[in-house]
């Protein structure tokens, strides 16, 4: 999957660059709360319930700073990618033990046609593995300077 | 905006989605760094939510998963993505505020976006 494709899933409106939320359960709510904005209504608690249930399946946080939460409801229309960061660092049951940063969150519809899920989630974790690209990731503070971080990801 | 049970309906559908993703899957996850093993915790999960489903609905949604795999379809445009059949305008009238609308063709549960 290029590069361009991949950005074109992140939506710049939706990209949270000081994540507020200490907790698990605080920076998932914010998340979602921002795609669905004042929507206090059934899609919210939808999104919020299937990705706390991604959580208890296993930790999306995989260590070094940086965690994936995804899964497919038929609340999302279409496949959709959020990027966040929390400076402070979230309590998100990382593998490693470590606060976590770094947020891709991936939303899909439970049928994807064209089969742009896994190589989705597979095309982020592979950029985010370089470490140096993660600490510029720590320092943008809007949606073109992450585009023109992830742009330089190395993928092989 | 969606019933409670409508609610429960899809977020029940969701779940079972992640419980087949994890067993068909587990692999490709795993492959890409993930834990998929609390798959007893998801069944759990499954099980105090059907306790909040009516049981008519439930016993409805299993039978469409038998049949279809999924038992809870999207509505675009007043058709049933399932079958593709027109459905009642009716449908969205406070009429059937709190129901689980069906569709009258296939019997799938409606999700109205």
């Amino acid at each position: 999957m290029k590069v361009e494709e991949l950005l074109g899933f992140f939506d710049r409106r939706l990209c949270i660059f000081d994540l507020k939320g200490r907790t698990k359960d605080e920076a998932l709510a914010e998340i979602v709360d921002r795609l669905a904005p004042g929507d206090k209504g059934s899609n919210r608690k939808i999104i919020l319930e299937m990705l706390r249930n991604r959580e208890a399946l296993g930790s999306t946080a995989v260590g070094k700073g940086v965690a994936f939460p995804h899964g497919r409801s038929l609340a999302v229309s279409r496949l959709m990618a959020i990027f966040a960061r929390s400076s402070r660092g979230v309590d998100f049951d990382s593998i490693d033990g470590e606060p976590t940063h770094l947020f891709f969150v991936l939303l899909a519809p439970p049928q994807d046609r064209a089969n742009q899920y896994l190589p989705a989630l597979g095309r982020i974790i592979e950029t985010v593995r370089d470490e140096a690209l993660r600490e510029r990731l720590m320092a943008v503070t809007d949606f073109d300077g992450f585009a023109a971080v992830m742009r330089e990801g190395k993928v092989s | 905006m969606l019933s409670q049970q409508e609610t429960i309906l899809v977020a029940l559908q969701d779940l079972d989605l992640m419980l087949k993703e994890a067993a068909d899957r587990q692999d490709q996850f795993e492959k890409l760094g993930f834990d998929v093993s609390g798959v007893q915790e998801l069944r759990k999960a499954r099980s105090e939510l059907v306790e909040h489903l009516d049981k008519a609905n439930l016993q409805h949604y299993e039978r469409m998963v038998q049949r279809y795999g999924r038992a809870v379809m999207p509505v675009t445009g007043d058709v049933c993505l399932g079958c593709f059949s027109k459905l009642p305008t009716q449908y969205r009238s406070s009429l059937y505020e709190g129901k689980v609308r069906m569709c009258q063709s296939c019997g799938r549960m409606l999700y109205y976006p």
